[in-house]
């Protein structure tokens, strides 16, 4: 459309300049509000069609006939300037950005529409409110912004956050190590090719973010949309642009925020006493002993070690990126390269490095070939934290320092050790920190190639597409000596070397039509996709390296590179690889008549070697109605535009795991005598799995009021995931296994607010407010009454129209403050009946006697919550001065409960330290706590039963993003000086919450050892060449 | 220009069109890297033995929870582990209330783990069996993995009761199943044992060549043996018995200290034993049983880097002072370890105010051990002398084998069973007196059903519950009412673990 108009207006131009006498010649320049000059402007005479562009200055020239007097600028994305000659024969004029314009053009995949033409729910980020968030990953960026979007932020170096649209149809599903599968992520689509997470891409070279939300928008990615499908283009040139260089760079710190206050020494005294473990006590004398009293209070050792305090640090971040844009009338180009780099707030080498560097051009080489090339390579190290240091940090008891000189043993360094003290486990995380380096190192290299030919002019199309993705990892993990007490020491280094290829390929031909036959309008495409994706790995372990350069860290330094660990079934060397291919078909009709009634359908057939089931079919069908173009709202003052939408779509998930799908053996080594000897397990615990398939209903409305100041939009949609997969305990073995059970509903409403205007010339400004509620509920289980989860000790189970995998405990009613309160209390009696040597006493917790039968057994377990909130929203705040712009996100998430699980794990062993709120606020006495047990209370099984005592309220309220921007015009600091931006960002500057523990943020709702999130500020500087 | 344009666009398409379509075939590609179990070629008979090294390999990868709970319960040995664990404290003290217990819930599906692993093992064999030019082997291999089954269901029934028999390889057949009581599942091992005995090579474990230290023919009968000394069928114990003790193949270890170290490993005593192995050579493959649980807090080994543990797992006093009584110098200090405050303890009663010289806080391999807060003594027959362990390795106990049949078993339940009426190969006196030449104890004649029960409590107490059992058997509940504890017959099994009730709701079921 943009190119064809071009073309005509350059014919025009052509003409006018050769012709008419009696007329003026008129020039100038157009720029935009932030003094850019704008190429590709259309200058036309008011009343006619003559006219010109402006060329890649931004200047245009025009002769003017006699009779007329006025020009109209008009350009897309700006706001239509008409401007009364006069006199002059200069004519300067600075376009109006035009920010809720409709005939934006949106991605949709495999092609385009027109924003005002959509009946789907799509939202469209732009690289600007992008480069706003210091982040390794542009998803970041995206939290509190888009309604229906749920972002979990991770705070470890270069690890990408948990983003789920729209619910939780697929359960998340972890590995043994705790890392998420991935099975419930969006459908990332860069440039066109697939990819599970965008953390490779520096968040400058991209250009938008399209999310599409509902399965009528995301139905045209078939067996890879069920979670939503996030569209990335990268940045490209533009048709007669002048070539800009720009610098684009942070630099900043990330602090700790919400560091959980641990029991210090004091408190964790009192706690030992109370308990009335003499062990606990002896080893407080122990500590006393070995380090002193202390002169403030003599009874508790010398020593308070705040080990959050030790193991966090602060930790820079930076980013700097150079880019080239530009374009010639037949050729564009966009060239880039950064460099990223962040420092992880564990004290340890962890870190994120990355550099990038992109290409990407377009040819129109006759008026119906087009091509383009795009490369994008990125080269990124990263040493990942030993997350287990957050969980050690929190169990280290107070009472031991972090070196100890006395620990002569210790080697390479004095750290000290909790085993001197009468501890069973050495406890101090330093040695995990210190001699823990995990390397991983990424190149990836996305490439792609299309050729576009016009079969007719401007009506068929046909486009045919290359796209490869390619990504090296190489994985070194390794593992140094050390001894700083018997349990605490490891006398052998090992090295674990793991090289990881995944390549893949897709072969995209599509077939557009484009027509308009009076009011009717009608595009329709039609396509083939091919998929191959390669995945290959090798690993293999040594043991017995020099140490001291890393250097030597190498197998072939090794002197033994086992083949199995320990007799465990794994092998140590070992290689592993998958080989899947999907084809399908796609096509897309979008008709609209008169800009009036909209329909939209797509339909793909995808086909996969992944599943038994080779095909899958899945249609949509959309519609919408633009009221404001009736009569009865035609020319309205309050209602510029009104669509309302309906879809329907489905969709499926092959992202669940593959190969449960048929019985499997497992290799077991054993020993017999002086050898080992492997043989095999056939596990009948397996499922016949099938895809997942989403089918989903959306409502909304999209509108603009009050000369476009105001807008709203709104959805609503309820979506079902049949045959969804999810784990279910396997009976009498324990562990669980994947199974399709029934179907998951996720309901939700979805707002947008937006208003923006301006006081006076000078103060611009906007305000934005988003929400979005969810229900998830299962609505079929499959003739099962309830389906059992979570771990035997931390149960979660799925009940009918219940929330998936729900917590699923006892429900505490206060705490016991006194005998009388127990021997009023008929199920408290009961139980001291029946357990005459450990009954209850005052300090234990009371439990709710649901069914009311008077004691307290199995059948009083209720749902004691979800891990996913019930609505999430966010407000965003712009405004500009003069030379000032500032900008505030806020953001915040109501209804999810969290497991604190760090206050559980007691129930494993008592040898820890517990956290200050606990260590305060616990039972010692009547009227002292109603919430929490006594010291010896938190010993006892009774009080570590799943109830709501370990499951919290994980609400919060985060200012997510505060900037304050000072542009520098060229023209203030005298000529040729370029223009500047000067920024300064506080990332997450403050989160307010409840829970006890370092973020209400967990990706599954089980906190055992999350990283914690840190506050980012930074300093920024933008400029233009 | 116009007609070449249209003619070389339409090639192009129709061209890419064809070239894609043709890519159908790829999808009907197998997944990679995978060995599927409906492949496995059944005629190769030489891979007839991995689903019975599987099952065995299985059998001896343990939990470290799951000897602990199946042995805590019983005049001879306590918890240990002061102020921790709390709730394996109270089973040890006959006190179940919380039934959400972790460490009920992991035992249970360990065990139930293994017998799946025997069942599976037992249903690839049968597919190989067709084909194999020997069937009597597959019917040995089947045999084999029967005996592990049996061992585990004892363990099982024993500590639970009513319990189900699976049969298969699938967990889920379990929902139409009925819970088996608890002389149904001794019958049933019994029975099993029974045909199995049969089809096993009439040989010693530590003679076995194929499968070293592998169940024989005589695993199986003393898992008969067990079997039929719970449902008190004493003609039964006899038979199965005399037939073990007349193969002549079995001898007590003369050295009873070093029976439970590394020389006792494949001993000529041991019917049955979980193996391991460290490669002989530090940072090697290790399999090892978790015997750290066992381990001392605070000692001071002969080799200075041997690790320690968590001070679990403690003999009674009860069960020191009855060696005492009976100045058993051999089988007290090779069962009980000593630190300083125990022996403190020991003697605050004035009836052992002096105690013989043996009773020492260092170990006859010159360990010695020190005071720590969890327990005052410490389990000798689970520790490893740090002398004893590869040079390299610090980890206790690491290479040392887990007896779980000896010898000395089978000629007291022998002489159990002559007393109690059974006839049999050798008399209730020759089996005991044969115990107690190796214990370094005199004869005695005319044994009586309290001197069986006190030799085997002197023998194999902290091993495998036996004198839990034993004293359950006999109701002898006073015995079991020890240093503040009271049993009463309701105590007898731990309560099913919270998540298999929810899951299997048939277990609280009557039938």
């Amino acid at each position: 459309m943009i190119r064809k108009l071009l073309v005509t207006l350059l014919t025009f131009s052509l003409l006018a300049s050769t012709s008419w006498a009696q007329t003026r010649t008129l020039q100038g320049t157009v720029t935009d509000a932030a003094g850019e000059a704008l190429p590709g402007v259309n200058v036309i005479v008011r009343g006619t069609t003559t006219g010109t562009t402006t060329d890649s200055n931004g200047k245009y020239q025009l002769e003017l006939p006699g009779s007329e007097n006025a020009l109209v600028f008009t350009f897309i994305g700006y706001k239509a300037a008409t401007i009364d000659v006069g006199g002059r024969t200069v004519v300067d004029v600075v376009m109006e950005e035009d920010l809720t314009s409709l005939d934006e053009v949106v991605v949709v995949g495999y092609g385009t529409q027109r924003e005002k033409d959509l009946t789907s729910a799509i939202t469209t980020i732009k690289s600007e409110d992008i480069s706003r968030t210091p982040a390794a990953s542009a998803m970041q960026s995206l939290q509190g912004k888009v309604p229906g979007v749920q972002i979990v932020s991770s705070g470890a170096p270069g690890s990408s956050p948990t983003v789920r649209v729209r619910g939780v149809g697929s359960y998340p599903q972890v590995k043994g190590d705790q890392t998420p599968v991935g099975n419930e992520a969006p459908l990332y689509v860069v440039d066109g090719v697939f990819f599970d997470n965008i953390d490779f891409l520096n968040p400058n070279d991209i250009a938008t973010i399209s999310i599409l939300k509902d399965a009528s928008a995301a139905a045209i990615y078939g067996v890879r949309a069920a979670n939503g499908v996030v569209l990335i283009e990268t940045k490209s040139g533009k048709l007669n642009q002048k070539t800009r260089l720009t610098y684009d760079g942070y630099y900043g710190v990330q602090v700790a925020q919400n560091v959980l206050k641990m029991a210090n020494s004091e408190q964790f005294a009192t706690m030992a006493q109370e308990s009335g473990s003499v062990a606990d006590q002896t080893y407080i004398l122990n500590a006393m002993q070995r380090y002193g009293r202390s002169r403030e209070n003599p009874n508790v050792p010398n020593v308070n070690t705040d080990w959050y305090k030790e193991v966090l640090r602060p930790a820079p971040i930076q980013n700097h990126n150079l880019g080239v844009e530009g374009g010639s009338d037949k050729a564009t180009y966009s060239l880039g390269a950064s460099y990223f780099s962040q420092d992880g707030i564990l004290d340890m080498q962890n870190s994120f490095e990355r550099l990038n560097i992109r290409a990407r051009t377009d040819f129109n080489v006759n008026d119906w070939i087009t091509v383009g090339a795009n490369f994008n390579m990125s080269n990124s190290t990263k040493y990942s934290p030993d997350d287990a240091v957050w969980n050690q940090a929190y169990f280290a008891v107070p009472i031991f320092p972090v070196y100890d000189e006395q620990n002569t043993a210790a080697f390479p360094i004095k750290f000290a050790s909790a085993e001197n003290i009468g501890y069973r486990g050495p406890q101090n995380p330093f040695p995990t920190m210190a001699f823990n380096n995990n390397r991983l190192q990424s190149r990836r290299v996305l490439a792609n190639f299309y050729l576009k030919l016009d079969l007719i002019k401007d009506k068929l199309t046909f486009k045919s597409a290359y796209n490869s993705g390619s990504t090296f990892l190489r994985n070194r993990e390794v593992d140094l000596p050390y001894f700083i007490s018997t349990d605490g020491q490891r006398t052998i280094s090992e090295v674990t070397k793991k090289n990881e290829t995944y390549v893949n390929q897709i072969w995209d031909n599509v077939l557009t039509f484009d027509q308009t036959f009076g009011e009717h309008n009608v595009t329709v495409m039609a396509g083939t996709a091919f998929r191959d994706e390669l995945y290959d790995m090798l690993t293999a372990r040594g043991k017995g390296f020099p140490v001291t350069d890393e250097q030597s860290w190498y197998l072939a330094q090794s002197q033994e590179i086992p083949v199995t660990i320990d007799g465990a079934q794994a092998r140590l060397v070992t290689d592993d690889g998958t080989h899947q291919y999907g084809f399908s078909y796609f096509g897309r009709i979008a008709y609209n008549y008169g800009d009036k009634y909209l329909l939209y359908g797509t339909f793909r057939a995808d086909g996969s070697s992944k599943y038994q089931e080779k095909w899958g079919y899945f249609p949509t069908i959309g519609a919408g109605w633009v009221l404001s173009q009736e009569n009865f709202l035609k020319g309205n003052s309050v209602v510029d535009f009104l669509k309302l939408r309906a879809s329907w779509g489905k969709l499926g998930n092959d992202k669940v795991q593959a190969s449960d799908g048929q019985a499997t053996k497992s290799v077991i080594t054993g020993v017999y005598g002086n050898s080992f000897v492997t043989g095999t397990y056939a596990k009948s615990t397996f499922a016949y799995l099938k895809w997942e398939v989403v089918e989903e209903v959306n409502v909304g409305l999209t509108s603009k009021f009050l000369g476009s100041r105001l807008s709203l939009e709104a959805d609503y949609y309820v979506r079902n995931t049949e045959n969804a997969v999810v784990p279910v305990n396997v009976p009498l073995i324990g562990g669980t296994v994947m199974q399709n059970v029934g179907v998951v509903q996720n309901a939700g409403l979805e707002l947008a607010l937006n208003w923006s205007d301006k006081i006076g010339d000078g103060i611009r400004y906007n305000v934005g407010f988003n929400m979005a509620t969810l229900k998830n509920k299962a609505t079929d289980l499959h003739g099962q009454p309830y389906i059992e989860g979570g771990s035997a000790e931390f149960r979660q189970r799925t009940y009918l129209n219940q929330p998936l995998q729900a917590f699923y405990g006892y429900r505490t009613d206060g705490v016991y403050q006194n005998q009388a309160q127990i021997e009023a209390d008929p199920a408290a009696v009961a139980y001291n009946q029946a357990n005459v040597s450990n009954p209850l006493v005052p300090g234990d917790l009371r439990f709710k006697d649901l069914n009311h039968d008077g004691v307290i057994n199995a059948s009083d377990r209720e749902v004691i919550g979800s891990f996913l909130p019930k609505i999430t929203w966010g407000v965003n705040l712009g405004a500009s001065w003069k030379n000032f712009d500032l900008s505030v996100n806020l953001m915040g998430q109501n209804g999810a409960k969290i497991l604190n699980r760090k206050r559980g794990e007691l129930i494993w062993t008592t040898d820890g330290n517990l956290d200050a709120d606990l260590a305060k606020n616990r039972w010692h006495g009547e009227g002292t706590s109603n919430k929490y047990p006594s010291a010896a209370g938190l010993r006892k099984g009774w009080n570590q039963k799943m109830s709501d005592y370990f499951v919290e309220k994980g609400d919060f309220f985060r200012i997510q993003n505060v900037q304050v921007g000072y542009t520098i015009k060229g023209n203030m600091l005298g000529t040729n000086f370029p223009d500047s931006r000067l920024s300064f960002t506080a990332e997450r500057p403050l989160t307010v919450f409840k829970y006890n523990g370092f973020n209400p943020e967990t990706p599954n709702g089980i906190d055992s050892q999350t990283y914690p999130i840190p506050a980012v500020y930074t300093v920024g500087l933008a400029v233009k060449f | 220009m116009k007609s070449i344009h249209k003619y070389l666009s339409l090639a192009a398409f129709l061209g890419m069109m064809l070239l894609t379509i043709s890519c159908h075939d790829l999808l009907n590609e197998k997944a990679e890297n995978r060995s599927y179990t409906d492949a496995t070629d059944y005629t190769k008979s030489e891979d007839m033995i991995n689903p019975l090294l599987g099952a065995y390999g299985e059998f001896q990868n343990r939990g470290w929870e799951d000897y602990p709970l199946i042995s805590v319960r019983g005049d001879d040995v306590n918890a240990g582990g002061l102020g921790d664990q709390q709730e394996f404290a109270n089973s040890d003290r006959y006190n179940y209330a919380n039934t959400d217990y972790w460490m009920f819930n992991s035992v249970w599906q360990n065990l139930y783990n293994d017998i799946l692993a025997a069942n599976s093992a037992i249903e690839q064999v049968e597919l190989y069996k067709e084909f194999a030019p020997n069937p009597a082997l597959a019917d040995q291999y089947m045999a084999e993995a029967k005996v592990l089954r049996a061992f585990l269901l004892l363990q099982l029934s024993r500590t639970w009761g009513r319990v189900y028999i699976p049969v298969t390889s699938d967990p889920t057949d379990l929902f139409e199943m009925k819970v088996s009581t608890k002389d149904e599942v001794m019958q049933f091992i019994a029975d099993d044992m029974d045909a199995a005995a049969g089809q096993l090579p009439n040989l010693r474990p530590n003679q076995r060549d194929d499968i070293k230290g592998g169940v024989t023919r005589h695993t199986a009968l003393a898992m008969k043996a067990l079997a039929n000394l719970e449902l008190k069928n004493f003609q039964g114990v006899a038979d199965a018995t005399s037939a073990i003790i007349e193969s002549g193949l079995f001898h007590l270890e003369d050295d009873y200290y070093n029976l439970f170290k590394i020389p006792g490993k494949l001993n000529d005593e041991n019917l049955l034993e979980w193996q391991y192995w460290d490669s002989g050579v530090a940072g090697g493959t290790n399999l090892s049983y978790l015997f750290a649980f066992f381990g001392p807090e605070a000692w001071k080994p002969k080799v200075a880097t041997a690790g320690g543990g968590w001070g679990f797992f403690e003999p009674s006093l009860k069960y020191i002072k009855f060696m005492l009584d009976r100045n058993e110098e051999k089988r007290l200090v090779t069962t009980v370890i000593f630190t300083p405050r125990g022996i403190d303890k020991i003697k605050e009663d004035p009836k052992y105010a002096t105690l013989p010289s043996y009773v020492s806080v260092v170990t006859p391999s010159g360990d010695v051990f020190q005071d720590f807060a969890r327990e005052m003594f410490l389990s000798g027959k689970h520790y490893l002398p740090s002398d004893q362990l590869t040079t390299g390795i610090n980890d206790y106990g690491t290479n040392k084998n887990f007896i779980c049949i000896r010898y000395a078993e089978i000629l007291l339940m022998h002489a159990e069973a002559r007393v109690q009426g059974a006839s049999g190969s050798i008399s209730a006196d020759e089996a005991v007196n044969q115990v107690r030449d190796r214990a370094g104890l005199g004869h005695l004649s005319g044994v009586s059903l309290d001197n069986v029960l006190d030799e085997k409590y002197a023998e194999f107490a902290t091993e495998w519950g036996t004198r839990y059992f034993d004293m359950l058997r006999y109701q002898r509940y006073d015995e079991l009412s020890y240093e503040g504890r009271t049993f009463s017959a309701d105590k007898t099994f731990l309560p099913y673990p919270q998540i298999q009730v929810d899951q299997l709701p048939a277990l609280t079921e009557s039938n």
